[in-house]
């Protein structure tokens, strides 16, 4: 018995230091073909070898962003997958559509320094996060090396790209707030919110509607957006050009109580706190609502026949102005490159590719997005797909669309908009309470984060 | 013999040392690396306060690619400005210079310059820390920050327009004093932070009292739920009927479906234009329109413990069922001789032999219930006006929104010792009541 013991004892070590010993050998060749594109980068000439190999396989890049209920990104991929064949193949990784979700989920993985994403779409909101973070590679070199024209690119986009002096994401497509209404029922267009909302309590229920207007006011970003519009068209603002928090105005109060009024009026879905751009889009191509306000996506997608049953039935304008001007949300989204990407060339290549000409012409074509390359609103074959792009009070209403507060820590000043404005819209505060906190907690927040 | 003896006692220590190892590592480990976290200003989309310093470091990498475009900008600003001007701006090269060659001094940075200079022209990140991040004295440090807090108020005069050369200058002198990281170490900062958001101002309690009343309102309502129907459903499946095995089966389907997507069917059930249970709320009147659901205050909370109680009723069920198993049919029959109700039976039989189950059954679903988080996010994301934020959400929010990792670690803190408190205390209702037992 003694010796067994013995026995099992010496066998059992054994199988061990084996089954250790293959463990090593399984993964040391693993290790190395992962660690060499980064050692490549360095100086030294000792990896030369598989260096040469590379060039036969297509750098594989991975390519992210949110949900796009239009085609057009695919198409840009399959054309770019196309034209660099044998030396660059983009993968897609799709996120969700909620933008607060999509970013928690970036920063979550560039946080961990991680090259799991190379190219990135960014919302206009977060470059100067991310630059500030490290995230992001800075472009203007790679810019300056390829002498890419930046004039020919929008200039609300540019800024929103820039951060401390660098340019850190490439433009893509423009986004701001646009009204749309059905044709079929509203002759004449609200210049105003109080016409707005006169027409659109008055036109409730006519061609098989059921509500007037429908918006985004979940507590969420698209909150942020509608109220940033209203607070803009009656004068105020939420930040001034040195970064310092200016939201406690009589303007922003006077902005918000007429939302407020619309949010809580009759002819707006009863459950309009919880919509955000998929439920109001859906409820407006189905024919239920007279005016929505929403980005220029709404535009392909109302005119799409397997979705809408709105074809040709709704024309777009200006939002409505308030007692100073007509404001649209900022919007739109940019591309960067995550500063660990392993092939940053590459990566450059595809960012080019997709914010360039040909990549901005399939996303206006195909996807109805705003181009932020301004040759695009002279191109023949987007305007015959888009002729709202000629009309120059569309381009000069995107073009002077107002941004969100531009801020490394702006998912905090959100995070404190969004619960604010959501009590005052729920009936919990008054809107004077809700600036008058606004106020103090963005302070509070912008002076914790020097 | 005595020394064999010995001998044992500590080969039976050896043995469950490991065990003792594991438990340390998997469930002791990660509180005191939380605890240790929540002593910090760590916030990891600030470039330096993104992870724990205890000294003043370098960043190498912000350094050096700072310093390509400052003299850049430095340069455009002598050319472009003439006379006084002009000289002070050299004046501020000259002192930055002057900071540079003393940085260089330093072996470990003089040697680590190049190697990071050359990466950075080849556009790839320093992602070797060794690299990237040198050690500097205090004095040192001290003297750098000085130095750039000086130079910014040079600039800052020679400024005219916003955004002109020295304009842009100064924000790069903004780059150079985030090179350093300082210690992050605040102690107790933190819990000073949300014990302010604990307190009431104005008749309404801050953030975190409010994320902490929703939570007990939340778990308490739901547990209670869960258990009376969980009883009930226990009850009926533990009587032999035809088709039994069937319901059993079918009972636990709530249960098997993953919680983020039983929370979309709820999402859409509740709908306010759609949803099947809004209509059926509003037509039986029990609500004033099909939209209050998820829209106000009451209805979003309570939404979401009835979603809640459907999934996890089941799981209730399913421990008492096997509480109910191991009472003796027996006692049952006795009862019954003697002329005892079922009322009787349930409350003298089946109730105090059940206690133990009972309150292990409680004990698993309020744990689970105080943390939760999947459900709230789905259903609602913490709206309306915040009615629905638990503490869960409101962590997630601040470490992986906000990026915040020093507050959110605190906050995991807070609920750490909540689900803490409550253990004990189910732990000493359950303690006493075997103790109890035993004294019998």
């Amino acid at each position: 018995m003694k010796h067994l013991g013995k026995i099992m004892a010496v066998l059992l070590a054994l199988t061990l230091v084996f089954s250790l010993g293959a463990c090593g050998q399984k993964q040391e060749p693993e290790q190395e073909s992962e660690q060499k594109p980064a050692s490549t980068s360095g100086a030294d000439s000792e990896t030369a070898e598989p260096e040469a190999k590379t060039p036969e396989e297509p750098v594989k890049l991975i390519y992210a962003r949110g949900m796009d209920s239009t085609k057009a990104n695919i198409k840009i991929i399959e054309a770019f997958n196309k034209k660099f064949e044998g030396r660059i193949n983009v993968e897609f990784r799709e996120m969700p559509s909620d933008t607060g979700a999509q970013h928690d989920q970036y920063v979550t993985a560039f946080a961990a320094g991680g090259d799991e994403f190379d190219v990135v779409d960014v919302d206009v909101i977060w470059p100067a996060e991310f630059a500030q973070a490290g995230y992001s590679l800075p472009l203007d070199k790679l810019i300056q090396k390829d002498g890419i024209n930046m004039d020919e690119y929008m200039q609300g986009q540019r800024d929103a790209g820039t951060f401390k002096g660098k340019l850190w994401a490439m433009p893509k497509f423009t986004d701001g707030g646009l009204l749309y209404y059905r044709t079929d029922i509203i002759d004449k267009v609200p210049q105003t919110w109080e016409e707005l909302i006169a027409a659109a309590g008055a036109n409730k229920g006519k061609e098989g509607t059921k509500f007037g207007y429908v918006m985004q006011a979940k507590q969420y970003e698209g909150l942020v957006c509608n109220a940033v519009e209203f607070i803009a068209a009656y004068g105020g603002a939420v930040v001034d050009g040195n970064g310092d928090i200016i939201i406690n105005s009589p303007e922003t109060v006077k902005g918000l109580t007429v939302m407020k009024e619309i949010v809580t009026s009759d002819f707006v879905p009863n459950n309009i706190t919880t919509f955000t751009e998929p439920e109001s889009h859906t409820a407006f191509i189905e024919g239920q609502s007279v005016f929505i306000r929403n980005w220029p996506y709404q535009w392909a997608l109302g005119n799409d026949e397997k979705q809408s049953k709105i074809v040709g039935k709704f024309a777009m304008a200006p939002l409505p102005k308030g007692d100073k001007k007509a404001a649209a949300c900022l919007g739109g989204w940019m591309t960067i490159i995550n500063k660990n990407s392993k092939y940053p060339a590459e990566a450059w290549e595809f960012v080019k590719f997709m914010c360039g000409q040909e990549g901005q012409k399939i996303s206006a074509i195909d996807g109805g997005n705003a181009p932020t390359y301004l040759p695009l609103y002279k191109d023949e074959e987007v305007l015959a797909k888009s002729p709202h792009f000629a009309d120059q009070g569309f381009v000069e209403g995107l073009k002077a669309a107002v941004p969100r507060p531009v801020s490394p820590i702006y998912p905090k000043l959100s995070d404190i908009m969004q619960i604010e404005i959501s009590k005052a819209l729920a009936g919990e505060q008054s809107i004077e309470d809700a600036v008058k906190h606004m106020d103090e907690k963005m302070k509070a927040a912008v002076a914790e984060a020097k | 013999m005595k020394k064999l003896k010995m001998s044992e006692s500590y080969a039976g220590y050896l043995m469950v040392l490991p065990a003792i190892v594991i438990i340390c590592a998997v469930a002791l480990w990660p509180v005191v690396r939380s605890f240790w976290y929540s002593m910090f200003d760590l916030r990891l989309n600030h470039p330096a306060k993104s992870a724990v310093y205890l000294s003043y470091k370098l960043d190498m990498e912000k350094y050096v690619d700072t310093r390509f475009y400052v003299e850049g900008t430095l340069k455009e600003l002598k050319e472009n400005t003439a006379g006084h001007k002009g000289v002070e701006a050299a004046a501020v090269e000259q002192q930055l210079g002057t900071l540079h060659n003393q940085l260089m001094q330093s072996e470990a940075i003089a040697s680590r310059y190049e190697p990071v200079k050359q990466l950075l022209d080849d556009f790839k990140p320093v992602s070797d820390a060794t690299l990237r991040y040198v050690d500097l004295s205090r004095e040192k440090a001290r003297l750098y920050l000085n130095t750039i807090a000086e130079v910014t108020e040079r600039l800052q005069a020679l400024s005219t327009a916003e955004n002109d050369a020295a304009d842009q200058a100064v924000e790069l002198m903004e780059e150079f004093r985030l090179s350093i990281m300082q210690p992050n170490f605040i102690g107790f900062g933190n819990y000073r932070y949300y014990l302010e958001e604990l307190k009431v101002h104005n008749g309404k309690p801050g953030r975190l009292g409010m994320a902490l009343l929703n939570t007990f309102y939340f778990t308490i309502s739901s547990v209670f739920l869960e258990l009376v129907l969980g009883l009930a459903i226990a009850l009926l499946i533990n009587k032999s009927f035809r088709g039994r095995g069937l319901v059993r089966a079918a009972i636990l389907v709530p249960w098997a479906i993953p919680t983020a997507v039983s929370a979309l069917m709820w999402k859409f059930l509740y709908d306010g234009q759609t949803g099947v249970v809004a209509k059926f709320c509003d037509m039986i009147g029990l609500v004033e329109n099909p939209g209050i659901l998820l829209t106000t205050r009451m209805g979003s909370m309570l939404s979401i413990i009835f979603a809640d109680v459907w999934k996890t009723t089941p799981y209730m069920a399913l421990l008492l069922l096997a509480g109910l198993q191991t009472i003796p049919v027996q006692l049952y029959e006795v009862g019954q001789v003697d002329g005892a109700t079922k009322l009787q039976r349930f409350f003298k039989i089946t109730l105090p032999l059940l206690k133990p189950t009972i309150l292990v059954a409680l004990l698993f679903r309020t744990l689970d219930a105080f943390r939760v988080f999947d459900l709230v996010f789905v259903l609602t994301g913490g709206g309306p006006a915040n009615a629905t934020e638990t503490i869960s959400v409101y962590a997630y929010k601040t470490m992986f929104a906000q990026m915040n990792f020093g507050r959110g670690a605190t906050l995991s803190i807070v609920v750490f010792i909540c689900i803490t408190l409550i253990s004990i205390g189910y732990v000493k209702i359950l303690g006493a009541d075997v103790l109890k037992d035993q004294a019998e």
